[in-house]
């Protein structure tokens, strides 16, 4: 017989709010819960507070569909996010905590000449930095997932793919749990249903956070609230950010024996999939083309879902959608994300503005946020997410086409 | 999530006709004397606001027009214009 135990064991313990702390963290999402870990862990710092306003992982840690992969399109962040993979296998030891990395390898399509020579320049850039990333033929494709209909009959027949063997899945709510559990352990307190209200600055550096429990003095705060750190840029501290929050849907079929057993992904059809370990079918890909923070479902992308996955992979027709749900995304004009720091205000570091790429940076975020916000000083490998890129023009191109939610496109 | 707006030509249509345009940031800069600032204010810098906000929106499937309303980014509808904002 299985005992039951009275208490639930608790993965992180509850700590009395102090009236100080060496760090506050605003969010305990993904990067807020990385970079605390990490302060703790790495930089020793003894006194770390991530201050979440409802639950943690309540945000893009608890919606997202889980993929990861390092093969970025630019030479600015295929490093970060190749440190993010590598990261999963070691996270799950020092965590001691299963975050359930499954590397099946993500292929993605092409459906025209033109997305073909795209991805020869993005395999380029991927083996360059040491990723593995190449290119297949269709019948390639076929043979990773048999399913797929490589005929003409498709409405974007397939002209080839890029496959990426080390990419894959990585349980999203095992990730929030191992992080909290981690840096609760390092001594980090997660004060849960504590909003952030305000931030003091004194002569031109952060003094304190304000909360709906109360005031916190502390010298260095990290904006890590997601898709709502823009709008709480803005309303605190009157910095403005290039950002766009839009809805994001993701749904699930009904669990089927084994089909898919690589993350699919597809540009043409607007579409990315995979089969979880339950068997569903998890896909998504669709932001709303309008900024909201409603985290609706609609009518709309379910049947374009339906239709987009029934024509690459004709074996779904009539399979059934059991759930959908969706989150917010924080997008940039240039779909890479804003690290920064003491600029204009000593003590205070944002990073935000990572759409749907953040699930998958978070542990290499986190690691150097940590060090930025000990040193005081930019790790090099951040230097190029600085918001003062917009200023001068100069975007990264980690976008396939032009972005329809700014309005300078 | 679904939307509707009116089309100051065609009347109530599907939000899917349409193009979001941005948020209202006023008169486009002077290219004369215009600072760096002033245009990656114009052209990139939001305020994200939660709740009601006035912005651009054309109606690309439908006239062609381009026009501005006040919407509640929590709600998601269309509401009648606000003059502050
Ligand atoms: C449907 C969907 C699918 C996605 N799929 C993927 C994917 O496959 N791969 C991938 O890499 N990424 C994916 N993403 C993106 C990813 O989930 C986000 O980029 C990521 O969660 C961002 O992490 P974060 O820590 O910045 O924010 P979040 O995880 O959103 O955390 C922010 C936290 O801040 C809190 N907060 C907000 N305001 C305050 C305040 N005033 N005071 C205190 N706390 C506050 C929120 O409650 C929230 O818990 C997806 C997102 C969605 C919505
Ligand atoms: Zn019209």
């Amino acid at each position: 017989m299985l005992k039951r135990s009275t208490q639930p064991k608790r993965l992180w313990r509850s700590a009395p709010l102090k009236p100080a702390y060496d760090a506050v963290v605003i969010g305990g999402g993904l990067h807020g819960l990385a970079a605390a870990y990490f302060l703790a862990s790495r930089h020793g710092m003894q006194d770390v507070a991530v201050i979440e306003k409802r639950y943690i992982g309540y945000g893009g840690a608890g919606r997202n569909t889980a993929i990861v992969r390092a093969n970025q399109r630019t030479s600015e962040n295929v490093p970060l996010y190749k440190e993010a993979l590598d990261m999963w296998p070691r996270l799950t030891r020092e965590l001691d905590f299963n975050l359930m990395f499954y590397n099946c390898g993500n292929l993605n399509l092409a459906h025209s000449e033109a997305a073909l020579k795209a991805m020869r320049l993005q395999t380029a850039t991927a083996q360059f930095h040491g990723v593995d990333s190449r290119l297949l033929t269709p019948a390639e494709c076929k043979a990773l997932i048999p399913a797929l209909d490589i005929t003409d009959r498709p409405k974007y027949p397939i002209f080839g793919g890029m496959f990426h063997p080390p990419g894959g899945i990585v349980r999203h709510d095992a990730v929030v749990w191992g992080l909290a559990k981690g840096a609760s352990a390092r001594g980090v307190h997660i004060h849960q249903d504590t909003a952030v209200t305000g931030i003091e600055v004194q002569r031109g550096k952060v003094a304190a956070v304000q909360t709906s429990r109360g005031r916190i003095a502390t010298p260095r705060v990290l904006n890590a609230a997601g898709a709502y750190a823009a709008a709480l840029a803005d309303h605190l501290l009157d910095i403005r950010l290039p950002i766009s929050v839009l809805t994001i849907q993701a749904m699930v079929t009904q669990p089927l024996k084994p089909l898919l057993d690589h993350v699919i992904s597809s540009g043409g059809y607007h579409i990315y999939a995979n089969q979880t370990l339950k068997g569903e079918i998890a896909t998504g890909a669709h932001m709303d083309r309008w900024p909201n923070y409603t985290t609706g479902t609609s009518a709309y992308y379910i049947k374009h879902q339906a239709e987009a996955l029934t024509d690459l992979l004709p074996c779904l027709q009539g399979v059934k959608f059991m759930r959908t749900w969706a989150g917010l995304a924080d997008m940039t004009p240039d779909m890479a994300p804003i690290m920064s720091g003491n600029d204009p205000v000593q003590g205070y570091y944002q990073d935000c503005g990572w759409g749907y790429f953040g699930f998958k940076s978070c542990a290499a975020a986190g690691k150097y946020m940590a060090q930025y916000m000990t040193t005081g000083t930019c790790p090099e490998i951040l230097a190029p997410f600085d918001p003062g890129r917009f200023a001068a023009h100069r975007l990264m191109g980690e976008t396939a086409a032009l972005v329809n939610y700014s309005a300078d496109n | 999530m679904a939307l509707n707006l009116n089309c100051p030509i065609c009347g109530p249509r599907s939000g899917y006709e349409f193009r979001f345009g941005g948020e209202d940031k006023g008169p486009r800069p002077a290219e004369e004397g215009a600072t760096t600032a002033l245009w990656l204010a114009y052209a990139h810098l939001n305020r994200n606001v939660a709740g009601v906000q006035r912005e651009w929106w054309c109606h690309k499937d439908g006239c062609g027009t381009w026009f501005r309303v006040c919407r509640d980014t929590v709600t998601n509808c269309e509401v009648p214009t606000v003059d502050t904002l």
